[in-house]
This record gives C-alpha cells, structure tokens and sequence, in this order.
C-alpha cells in the first residue's frame, strides 16, 4: 500500500465523501495547471490551493482589498507660482473660409430610445460653422513653451455627459490628474470608450441611473478621441495637459486664456476634421495678446 | 516528479478533510449512516435537460424530498424565525428574491445577487464563486451566514430544537430512519429537494428539441441565432447549448466586468477569493439562463435591472479591467438585433414540475 492508497483510506475513515473532495481539489488545481508550469513548485501550489479551498469551506468569500503598489514617499512637488502682477492674457478668434458643411441627418433608428430621447433631429458636428464664419469645438491650448514647470491639479472635476444620444460636451480639456466624471442623463445604456493611445484606454458600461463614474488621465495627450461602444455617432474629443492653459472655442468662435506667465510659446489650436494650426507668440508681462486662426476647410 | 505532485494531492486532500469536515462542530458531515431510507424516486427530466446527477450517498426519496421541501419553506431555519429559503428563493420570482442584494435576518444586506435554485442541480459548483462542491456542500452556508440566516453559532442547538418538533421529529426518521435530527440530514433533504426544482419545456426547448419550429416567434428565432453566432451575440460559447439538451452555462467561472466601480477597480474579487488565481480576480460561475425573464435584477451584484440592459451591457463590451475574459468585446448589433435577443431570452421559461411550492399548496397545479 503506497502512501497515496493510505491517504485514501483515512480520509473515508473520516467519513469524508472522497469524490467530491477530489472534484474540488481538481477543479482548484486545473487553473494552476494551466497557467504555471514550474514543476518543483507543484505541490506547494496544489496546498495553496488547498488553503484556498478550506478558506472557502465555511465561510463565504471576505472582500479583500486589490493589492496596491506601496506608495514612494516624495516630497510634495514644488508647484510653478504664477505672479499675478505680471500674468498676461491670451485672446483671439477662430475663422473658418471653407465651404459651409453639408447638414448630415445622424440616424440614430438603430436604437429607437435615442430617436426618443434626443428630442428632434440630429445632425453632424464634426463641423460646426458659427453664424459669424468662426468656428465652435476648436481646442487652442499652449503646445510647448511651458517645459520644467509644474502646475497644481484643480480638485474640482471635469463632466461629460450622455445625453440624449450624445456627448456632451462635445470637446474638452482636462489636466492630468484631474477627475473625468461621466454621467449618463439617458433611459439607455452607453459604454463610454476613450480610445487612448498614450493613456491606459478603457471602456464602461452605464445604464439608466447609474451613478457617475470618475477617472483620471496620468499623461498628457491631445487629442484622445472617444467613442460610445453602443451607439457608432456618438463621438466626443478629449485634451489632456499638464497644465491649465487650454480652452474650447463656442458660439462666437473666439477663446480666452488667462493667468499666463510672460515667455515665448507655441499656441496651437486644433480641429476634429480641419488638423492642428501652430502660431508662435511672445508673451510680455501683464500683456494681452491677440491671436487668430484660419481654416480653409478640408 | 509525479512522487512529488502525489505528495501535494495528499496535503491538499488533508487540508480539505480537515478544513470541512473537522475544523467545525457543525461541518457538513455526510456520513453513511444518514442516508436516506425511503422510497426511492425518479426526477422527470423535462424536454431539454439530461438526467439529473444524483450523488451515491443520497438517493432521491419521497419522504427525503417531502422533508427538503418543507425545510425549504421553513423559516424556523433562520436564528430569529424570520427568513426561509424561499425567502429569497422565492418559487414565485423564479426562486429569486427580485433584490439587487438579499436581506438576511433583521434586515442585514449581502453583496451578492440570490442566484435562482432552478436547475441548479446540474452545477458542478455553487455560489457565484464556486466555492460549495454540491448542494449538500452548499445549503449549510446561508443558514450559518451571519447576514443571511444567522446561525452563525452552529447548527446543534437549532437543529435538535428543529428535530425535537413532532411534525419534524417524525418526518426526519421517515427519511432517514432512527435517530436524532442533524445538519448532515438538513442539507442532504435540502439538496434531494433541490434537485427536483427543475424547468425545461420552454418554447425555446419546443423549437430546438421537440421539432416545433412554430414554438418560437420570428423575433426569438432571429434572437436564437444571434445568441449563437460566434460573430454576433456569441452568447453560446459560455452559454451552452447542446445537440440533446441545453443547460444554458458551461459551469465555469468568467470576468465580464461587472463590479467594476466607477474608478475602475473590482469590488468583489469573486472566483479569485477560491482560488488565489490571478486571472479569476472578478470572475463569477456562468448562471444557467432558464426562466431568466424571471429572476431580474441580473449578474453577481444585481446591478443590471432588465434583461434589456443585460444586453446593452454584452454589445458594449462590458467594463474594462485587467482581467476581463478575452471573449468579452465591444459587439455591433442594431436595436432590433439587440430586441431579438431580448425576445429570445423570453422564451427560457419553463414548465417547473408541481410539487416545488411551499407544502400544502399547488399540490397538483403549476405555480405559472
Ligand atoms: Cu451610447
């Protein structure tokens, strides 16, 4: 009789329904074996699973917390103080000479809840042409110029919202660190996705009431284009930077960026379907600079 | 090497003998001489489903399943005499309590969605994160949970109270013969009564198995071939349906990515808390789909309210995480493709054979 037959026989002593315990020890080992071929340490994970098993036996499983990587102890950055005595402001305006947009109808028949909670017609933005020939959704923000310095992460979040279809709004900006909260104001689900190729990408699922969800973007990237994994028109446009000096142009196509340090920058501003424009401008203390773009058009 | 792996087994086998069996005064200790002693009965396996797996050391009984019957009905079960069962296996929610999460004694909440009790008896594991081996093994734990029914001293002092009733005293020696009442013989009726909760017959079992292509709306039928399409619903692959019957779960443990909070972290490891398996961090047992038009809310935390948004969840790729099964992907489907799905979905709801309810009523007559 080898050890193993011995085994057996306490273990039916014990009154112990030998089946399925062997059913369980398989069924705990089969993922173990599968995923880790290091023979010496064999037995050493089948008694692993074994504790895991027992743990599981009379009581039902205690939420453990995700473990997470110990924090390094750093010093609180040191964060770049803009003088108000000598902070300048940037302004200008966004002009548009191309050919008035076609009034693409989006049909959103596919999900007849969005037809319903869009109220009215929707049409395209990836375009849109203000009544004074500028353009709204352009992203302006300083490109380069700004190399070395630090700036605090604001506390309050920026919100997207799902609503009635469709990203709300349609392009914005954000800090990194700072919180994305994503709220859904629809009776449908969404999935919202950032297709981000800098940043970790990732995609969520929120139906009908669901409570916000709150994410933040480490590094910067402009732009990262995001998706809605239910509904193909939905499509929003998000600019991360390290730092707050962006804006989103609106109805009168123009933008206004304040608190900025005198130095010499690379002020770009960009559009979803026209490209990215690049201007460089020099920034005198307390001083007000107007600067403005044109797009021709595709 | 094998010398090796043998050594390991035993360890492992040593440790479960002592964990479950010895570790507890109130362990689930099946022993040989509580088997059932009454009349031998066969379960109707309904069109659809194969025969029910019945262990060797507890045969299905007449007076064992009267006993599991009326225990599950039972709220003399629970520590204050308040919560049965059918609670929140509630044979008119389809064995379900309609709760995200259920409410236990003096109204204490778990975290866990009720799973339905139909056609449970086929599950190779039960709970949502597979920790009981059979439903012997499993109809202990809820009693003793401190949440649920709260026995959480051990089962001594309310079984021999239980036992010491006439009406239990004699329906315990009729099932399993002399002797006093004990929690070995609680769960194995609990389990031989379980094991008769079984639904087949549904439209969908008409259609698929019994030739009657007419058993199905064209809606259901399209939702059929969605749910099967690797391509499209690939509902299937985890969801089983085979040549004979269809069990609706492949009885395995996955990620989809529910529980994942708004920041993106898991908040109920699941199969993980078993198995310290890495990749089961979030994965839960694959539920079985019968009478799911039923059993709302849906998924572990009850956290999807239609089967409509159960759906909306699977075509938008779920949540992501690091561990999600890689099966689960962004799925494009129209909304009619999507309502036909839903349609499909309708038609898992079976005929459940009559003496399932609470003793004493619907006898004879379905509970639909
Ligand atoms: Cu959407």
């Amino acid at each position: 009789m080898n050890r193993s037959t011995l085994f057996i026989e306490f273990v039916k002593k014990l009154g112990t329904d030998l089946s399925a315990v062997i059913q369980v020890v398989e069924e705990a080992m089969a993922p173990m074996q599968a995923r880790l071929s290091v023979p010496n340490f064999f037995p050493l994970l089948i008694f692993c699973g074994a504790i895991a098993i027992l743990t599981g036996c009379s009581q039902p499983a205690t939420k453990e917390a995700q473990p997470k990587a110990t924090a390094k102890q750093e010093a609180p950055p040191t964060y770049f103080k803009v003088d108000p005595s000598t902070a300048a402001t940037l302004t200008g305006s966004v002009r548009y000479t191309g050919p008035r947009p076609a009034r693409k109808r989006i049909d959103m028949s596919g999900d007849p809840a969005c037809v319903e909670a869009h109220h009215g017609r929707a049409y395209d933005e990836s375009i849109v042409e203000n009544r004074n020939r500028t353009l709204a959704n352009v992203f302006v923000y300083i490109k380069s110029g700004l190399e070395g310095k630090k700036f605090e992460t604001p506390k309050t979040p920026v919100t997207i919202d799902q609503q009635g279809c469709w990203f709300r709004p349609r392009v914005l900006g954000i800090q990194t660190g700072q919180t994305l909260q994503v709220t859904n104001s629809d009776p449908v689900t969404h999935n919202i996705h950032p297709l981000a190729e800098v940043n970790r990408e990732w995609n969520h699922s929120q139906g009908q009431g669901d409570p916000p969800i709150s994410r933040r973007f480490v590094k910067p990237e402009v732009m990262i284009r995001v998706k809605c994994n239910i509904h193909s028109w939905m499509h929003a446009f998000i600019g991360v930077l390290d730092h707050p000096y962006f804006a989103v142009t609106g109805e009168d196509g123009t933008f206004e960026i304040h608190n900025v340090p005198p130095g010499d920058y690379v002020l770009a501003a960009w559009q979803e379907e026209l490209g990215t424009q690049e201007q460089k401008i020099s920034v005198a203390p307390s001083g007000k600079i107007e600067t403005n773009f044109t797009f021709k058009g595709k | 090497m094998i010398r090796a792996a043998l050594f390991g087994l035993e360890i492992a086998l040593l440790a479960i003998a002592l964990g479950c069996g010895g570790n507890h005064q109130y362990g689930n200790a099946a022993s040989t001489n509580e088997k059932p002693i009454g009349a031998p009965i066969q379960i109707e396996t309904p069109l659809g489903l194969p025969p029910v797996p019945i262990p060797a050391n507890n045969p299905e009984t007449a007076e064992g399943v009267a006993l599991g019957r009326k225990l599950f009905y039972e709220k003399k079960v629970s520590r204050d005499g308040t919560v049965a069962c059918a609670s929140c296996h509630n044979p008119l929610l389809g064995f379900t309590d309609g709760q995200k999460h259920s409410t236990g004694i003096g109204g204490k909440t778990g975290t866990r969605n009720a799973p339905t009790v139909i056609n449970a008896a086929y599950f190779p594991s039960l709970f949502w994160d597979g920790r009981a081996a059979s439903l012997e093994d499993q109809a202990d734990k809820p009693i003793s949970n401190p949440v649920e029914m709260g026995q959480s001293q051990g089962h001594d002092v309310w079984v021999k109270k239980l036992g010491a009733d006439p009406v239990y005293k004699a329906a315990f020696q009729k099932a399993f013969g002399p002797g006093p009442a004990t929690i070995g013989k609680v769960t194995k009726a609990l389990a031989a009564f379980e094991r008769t909760v079984i639904s087949g017959n549904s439209p969908f079992d008409r259609y698929e198995f019994g030739g009657d292509k007419k058993a199905l709306s064209a809606a259901a039928t399209r939702g059929l071939a969605i749910f099967r399409d690797p391509k499209k619903g690939n509902c299937a692959t985890c969801h089983t349906i085979g040549a004979k019957y269809a069990l609706f779960s492949d009885g395995k443990f996955h990620n989809i990515g529910v529980g994942v909070n708004g920041e993106g972290e898991l908040t109920d490891l699941g199969r993980y808390s078993e198995t310290k398996v890495e990749s089961d961090k979030g994965a839960f047992k694959t539920p079985i789909l019968r009478d799911v038009a039923e059993t709302a809310p849906y998924m572990h935390d009850g956290s999807l309210k239609t089967l409509k948004s159960v759906v909306d969840f699977y075509a938008g790729g779920g949540n992501s995480n690091p561990y999600l099964d890689k099966e689960i992907k962004e799925i494009k489907l129209t909304g009619r493709e999507r309502a036909d799905l839903v349609e499909f979905l309708k038609s898992l709801t079976g005929e459940m054979p009559p003496r399932v309810g609470p003793p004493g009523i619907a006898e004879t007559t379905s509970l639909k």
